[in-house]
């Protein structure tokens, strides 16, 4: 009995050391940064060698400031489409890194290798600097990380690369005391490129004590040609509509430029000679060009006073649905005003679009099944709180929905629009950090009974019937004292 | 009898009853769509949005009642609006308008048809022009008979006058004041013919309801007295005129003095005391018809005689008295300038600055009614023709109105229903006469005859006749409209005898009918060109054409608007000419120094002062006041003539009204007596704020070229003006609206001109000394 037990426990000690330490070692890690404004791409390829027979969980470890940049994560093996499956350990805010754990396809043999791509996009890690810039001058950003990539695994060899979109760079850190690791220079910049490393011999570093011993900060100080845009709230309403056979998606988007904020004044005289001369300042969003859905009709872009007038359309007509095809309709939205450094912009856009477009019905059990995508991409922005509301028609009862990833919170409402008589059931989504990778459909299902679907006709016809009723009745009553 | 063309006899009257019935319904269905439809060429032609000034803040007003509530708006102390001294606005406005949105907005709430207050707001002024229409029918139904009835709602439908004030957008006290006005009138005319209380409490609540929408009541207050007071004169005094006024008087003033912006006012000033005189008139003459069926005839004159010449003179005494002393207010300002056109222009210039206060041109008189300009005399003449009660009512308005109309552009509003009435009046008589089958019989049974045609064909004849006199017509007045009526009567009254008068023929009738309708087409055309090009532009928003012949829309005044309400601190104080206030605190959020309620002439020429002073002078004021951001309008780029260099005059004007020594309006003319903006200007002219505003770094972006100025078609000087105390804000795409941000004070307690100068300096040395020499001049 107690052998059992004592196996038992050795049993689940040794599971745990699986994840913790010794099942795989890094033969080499190399860690690519695309900068960019709102968004920074990052890219790590793992070389992993399993030291256990049979091994199919690989952690990797952030740190807590990567943690928080993070909003977007996959990771694949390297050459092939489909990702692994992610599994987010419970945050433990003694450890200073936060675990990740990847499934592998299949479990490894003893001395077998596999390379994994980690792909992941931070946002909000870039801030400009300096903070003002007027509007002739150039934009420059910072951006922050740390030195070396944490593994919970002994690692053989790991460097970072760091690709500045210009070759621009006005400045970058040189780490010092790297002894242990390296005895090369510990940074090279060829061109655009940072490189850091390569470091040799790294011991475990997803734990405290060599987070505290050796991780440093790196700064890198980069000139930057596009604009920071950055939407602080997103409101995306979706309306589903059965009897119009429509789906009426709005945002109400209130976007922002990150960017050094203006320094001075705008002077519309400089912006009409940068233009003319095609020399347009860096850091002025002069509009944006959205892909909408295909086969979307009245598409409407207004503010707060009223209609803009100042964009281009193009639609493309539908998308057979299983056709592969990616065919959209093209946006080319210029704001009120050129948005510079610091300036907002709010604005509503909305369209419809034809409901069978995404919407199919499932025979067995009856139930509609409808996708409505989170957001329509923005390119390189990042989107800080969105909240996504889908409105079902009235009288949708056994409603379920799928998240593509999960939500921040999730609550059901009521919804009350035109010819409603009890209201339409709403499901109200809240999301944080949105990318362009996060715009994906999130997927209703719901019945709705034949009686739902007459319930507006009915109240229609019964209103007229009140009228006419009403009509009847006036004309016949006479309140006459004397009767003539 | 014999017809000129045959006419189906076996119709039974009840069929031709209904069937005329279902055509009434149909046909004022009709109208009421085309009364609606030509007004929304605006929001086709550019959105649904609110047009011009006023309806701008009409419309803010209207965005808090629906939101917080009718008590919320009704102690609404709006601290945005005249900053620093706030408005009150539940206690300054006529609430009427703001209500109705409002109750409509509730309603269609309550019954789930969740509708943007924007657009009730935008749809309220052709929704109500069809109410207008059907308010007109009932009216001149009681002066004739249906179908002129039907054709004088055709023609307030759609006739420019009336359209002008009520496109879509236009969210101004005036679109539903017509139809209350309209409506009140037609419960008077009831009220009168039936000796109805219920009527005369009827007219009383419209009455109210008109008092609450727009500050043109005074006129309802003043007709229907006056309408009292001839008939009186006329010895036409009955029982029913005793009730009618009597109800609408009582109720009407006592619920119009529940609005607070009128309060005490129908006992206490010059407009509202004409009611009040007929008021006591009435009770003076009934009371004098009671005494008489009581005494003899002797006794009753010498009773008459000494009564009336006594209350006469206490009555006036009283009046003067009661003037003088204060409790009577004498005539405001703008009641005096609808007397003496030139009075305005001489003390008060803010009035006569208003485009909308001139003295109307003899054109807009056709391009706002068309032909019904010429009928209209000839349907005041035969009212003349019966006289009755309620003839003598439109008579006596056709006559006030037609002044009123000469005197002011604005009023055309008052004159258009009853030119629409008058026409249609005299229109449908010539129909009448014409239409009608029957044909006057040989000359033997001429006696039989001319009891059914005289009054037709005497109506045709004074058509016939006045038509020939179209231009004369024009400017008749009733005196010679009395003896044209001699004129076409007499022979009539004695023609009868020798030889039967009358048409004959189907070919007479066709030749008269299809002249009318050709008129009646050529209406519909003028009206729906005058709507479509005149009267259809937000003005918030310009139109032009691309070179394509696609529109290109002009949105500089939003794009600063909004710019300013996305960018600024929500406390910045802009600081503008009056006309933009109300459309800087609806479309910008952002507190304005004056805007469009020109309450306080003082607070409005400090602005103007401002403006027109030279930039040390000018310092100092918009620091007191605050202001953070000055807003210009400029036209120069595009050619957009409404800017404020063209309104600088006023601006001039009404500041030297205030400070005669300090602005002096020769200074900003040439030696020659020109206004110009170009190298001859004055100094007093460049040294101003709005001219170094208007033109600050203008002449750059021609790029050494000969820079012009469009709308004055005059060259900008190439050095421009340059500024110590604003910084250049924003300004928009086509440079029609400028921003400009007020310095704060200089850290180093330097004076923002040399601070100016030496921060400049820095990059070159030379001009040190003459910064220094500047200050001491």
């Amino acid at each position: 009995m107690l052998r059992r037990l004592c196996t038992v426990s050795l049993l689940s000690f040794t599971l745990l050391a699986a994840a913790k330490a010794d099942s795989f070692e890094n033969t080499a890690i190399v860690r690519t940064i695309e900068l960019g404004g709102s968004l920074v791409h990052v890219t790590t390829t793992f070389a992993v060698k399993a030291l256990e027979a049979g091994s199919t969980v690989y952690t990797v470890a952030l740190g807590d400031a990567e943690t928080q940049k993070t909003s977007w994560l996959e990771a694949k093996v390297k050459g092939q489409a489909t990702p692994l499956a992610v599994v987010d350990r419970a945050p433990d805010s003694t450890s200073g890194v936060h675990l990740v754990d990847i499934t592998l396809p299949q479990a490894l043999g003893l001395n077998a290798t596999v390379n994994i791509v980690l792909e992941t996009i931070q946002t909000h890690a870039t801030y400009p600097w300096p903070e003002r810039a007027a509007q002739q001058e150039d934009q420059a950003l910072k951006y922050n990380t740390d030195l070396f990539v944490l593994s919970p695994y002994h690692t053989a060899v790991q460097r970072t690369k760091i690709r500045s979109p210009t070759p621009t760079v006005h400045s970058y850190t040189t780490p010092e005391k790297l002894e242990t690791f390296t005895l090369d220079a510990p940074v090279t910049k060829s061109g655009a490129t940072i490189t850091y490393g390569p470091y040799n011999n790294i011991v475990p570093s997803a734990n405290k004590e060599f987070i505290l011993k050796h991780q440093q900060p790196v700064v890198v100080h980069f000139g930057y040609e596009y604009p920071v845009a950055e939407v602080p709230t997103l409101k995306r309403a979706a309306e589903i509509s059965h009897w119009g056979a429509n789906l009426n998606i709005q945002d109400e988007i209130h976007l922002r430029n990150a960017g050094p904020a203006l320094k001075g004044h705008f002077s519309r005289l400089d912006h009409q000679t940068q233009s003319f001369y095609k020399r347009s300042a860096p850091h002025v969003i002069p509009g944006l060009t959205l892909h909408l859905p295909a086969g979307i009709r009245n598409t409407y872009y207004y503010d707060l006073i009223g209609n803009v007038s100042t964009s281009r359309l193009r639609t493309v007509p539908s998308v057979p649905k299983n056709a592969q095809s990616n065919q959209y309709s093209v946006l080319e939205l210029k704001p009120r005003y050129p948005i510079m450094g610091g300036w907002n912009y709010s604005f509503t856009l909305g369209w419809d679009a034809p409901l069978e477009d995404s919407a199919s019905w499932d025979k067995s059990t009856g139930k509609y099944i409808v996708e409505v995508p989170v957001l329509t991409p923005i390119p390189a922005t990042v989107v800080n709180d969105a909240e996504v509301k889908i409105i079902l028609p009235e009288g949708a009862t056994n409603v379920e929905f799928a998240t593509p990833f999960p939500a921040v919170s999730s609550s059901m409402s009521t919804h009350i629009t035109y010819l409603d008589t009890v209201g339409r059931p709403a499901i109200i989504l809240h999301f944080k950090d949105l990318t362009e990778k996060h715009a994906l459909p999130i997927f209703v299902s719901y019945n709705v009974p034949l009686t739902a679907h007459l319930k507006k006709p009915i109240a229609v016809a019964a209103a007229f019937f009140s009228v006419f009723a009403f009509g009847l009745v006036t004309r016949r009553i006479d309140l006459r004292i004397h009767k003539k | 009898m014999p017809k000129a063309f045959p006419l189906p006899s076996d119709l039974s009257p009840a069929t031709v009853a209904n069937t005329a019935s279902l055509l009434r319904i149909v046909a004022l269905s009709l109208i009421s769509g085309a009364a609606i439809a030509s007004r929304l060429f605006a929001v086709i032609n550019f959105e649904s949005i609110i047009h011009e000034f006023d309806p701008w803040f009409n419309y803010r007003a209207t965005r808090v009642l629906a939101s917080k509530g009718f008590y919320e708006f009704w102690n609404w102390f709006d601290p945005t609006a005249w900053y620093p001294l706030g408005r009150v606005v539940g206690g300054t406005v006529y609430p009427g308008l703001m209500a109705t949105s409002g109750v409509i907005y509730n309603l269609l709430h309550a019954l789930n048809l969740p509708v943007d207050i924007r657009n009730i707001c935008v749809l309220l002024a052709p929704g109500f022009s069809a109410l207008t229409a059907w308010a007109t029918y009932m009216f001149t139904k009681e002066m004739k008979d249906e179908s002129a009835g039907l054709l004088a709602a055709a023609f307030i439908g759609i006739v420019p006058g009336y359209i002008s004030r009520s496109v879509a957008g236009s969210y101004d006290n005036e679109a539903i004041a017509i139809f209350l006005l309209m409506f009140t009138f037609y419960c008077w005319i009831k009220a009168l013919k039936l000796g109805s209380a219920l009527f005369g409490t009827l007219a009383a609540i419209f009455y109210f309801y008109m008092v609450a929408a727009w500050g043109g009541y005074v006129f309802i207050t003043n007709m229907i007295p006056l309408h009292g007071l001839v008939l009186i004169l006329m010895g036409r005094f009955t029982s029913r005129l005793y009730v009618a006024y009597s109800s609408w008087y009582v109720i009407g003033t006592l619920s119009s003095m529940q609005v607070p912006f009128v309060g005490f006012q129908p006992v206490s000033t010059s407009e509202h005391m004409a009611a009040l005189g007929v008021f006591g008139l009435l009770q003076i003459v009934a009371f004098t018809q009671l005494v008489r069926s009581h005494v003899s005839s002797k006794q009753f004159q010498d009773l008459l005689f000494v009564a009336l010449v006594t209350a006469g003179l206490l009555g006036a005494v009283a009046f003067v008295g009661l003037t003088y002393k204060g409790a009577i207010a004498p005539w405001t300002g703008r009641f005096y300038s609808l007397w003496d056109t030139g009075y305005a222009k001489k003390y008060i210039p803010i009035i006569a600055s208003v485009s909308e206060h001139q003295p109307t041109a003899w054109p807009s008189f056709f391009m706002d009614l068309q032909f019904l300009i010429f009928l209209f005399p000839t349907g005041v003449i035969m009212c003349f023709h019966q006289l009755r009660d309620e003839h003598v009512f439109v008579i006596i308005y056709a006559v006030m109105a037609s002044y009123f109309a000469g005197v002011m552009v604005r009023l055309m509003l008052t004159l258009t229903p009853v030119v629409c009435v008058a026409a249609a009046v005299a229109f449908s008589s010539l129909l009448d006469t014409y239409v009608d089958a029957a044909e006057p019989e040989e000359e033997k049974s001429s006696e039989t005859s001319g009891a059914a045609t005289p009054s037709d064909a005497s109506s045709a004849s004074t058509s016939k006749k006045s038509k020939k006199e179209k231009a004369a017509a024009a400017a008749s007045t009733p005196g010679n409209a009395l003896t044209d009526l001699v004129a076409a009567t007499a022979p009539t009254k004695k023609g009868d005898a020798p030889k039967a008068k009358g048409i004959y023929g189907i070919d007479t009738r066709l030749a008269v009918i299809g002249n009318a309708f050709a008129m009646l087409a050529f209406f519909v055309l003028h009206c729906t060109w005058a709507t479509s090009n005149a009267y259809s532009s937000p003005s918030v928003v310009l139109a032009s054409h691309n070179p394509d012949g696609s529109q290109h829309i002009i949105d500089d005044f939003r794009e600063a608007y909004y710019w300013l309400r996305q960018n600024t601190p929500e406390t910045a104080v802009v600081m503008s000419w009056w006309d933009y206030g109300y459309q800087i605190a609806g479309m910008a959020d952002r507190p304005t120094l004056v805007d469009n309620n020109t309450w306080n002439n003082t607070h409005i020429a400090t602005v103007g002062k401002a403006m027109s002073s030279s930039e040390e002078v000018a310092y100092p004021i918009l620091r007191k006041h605050d202001v953070d951001y000055v807003l210009v309008i400029f036209g120069g780029l595009l050619g957009y003539s409404g800017d404020d260099i063209n309104k600088f005059l006023w601006m001039v004007r009404i500041a030297q009204g205030v400070w005669p020594e300090e602005i002096q309006e020769p200074n900003y003319f040439t030696p020659q007596g020109e206004y110009r903006i170009d190298d001859m200007a004055s100094p007093t002219m460049k040294n101003s704020l709005m001219y170094k505003m208007s033109y600050y770094r203008f002449s750059e972006l021609f790029g050494g070229g000969q820079s012009m100025d469009r709308v004055r078609n005059q060259q900008v000087p190439k050095v421009g003006p340059t500024l110590d105390v604003l910084d250049e804000a924003y300004t928009t795409e086509n440079w029609i609206v400028r921003i400009y941000e007020v310095r704060k004070e200089d850290l180093l307690g330097r004076d923002l001109k040399s601070a100016n100068a030496f921060a400049k300096g820095k990059k070159r040395k030379r001009s040190k000394p003459v910064s220094k020499r500047r200050p001491i001049l």
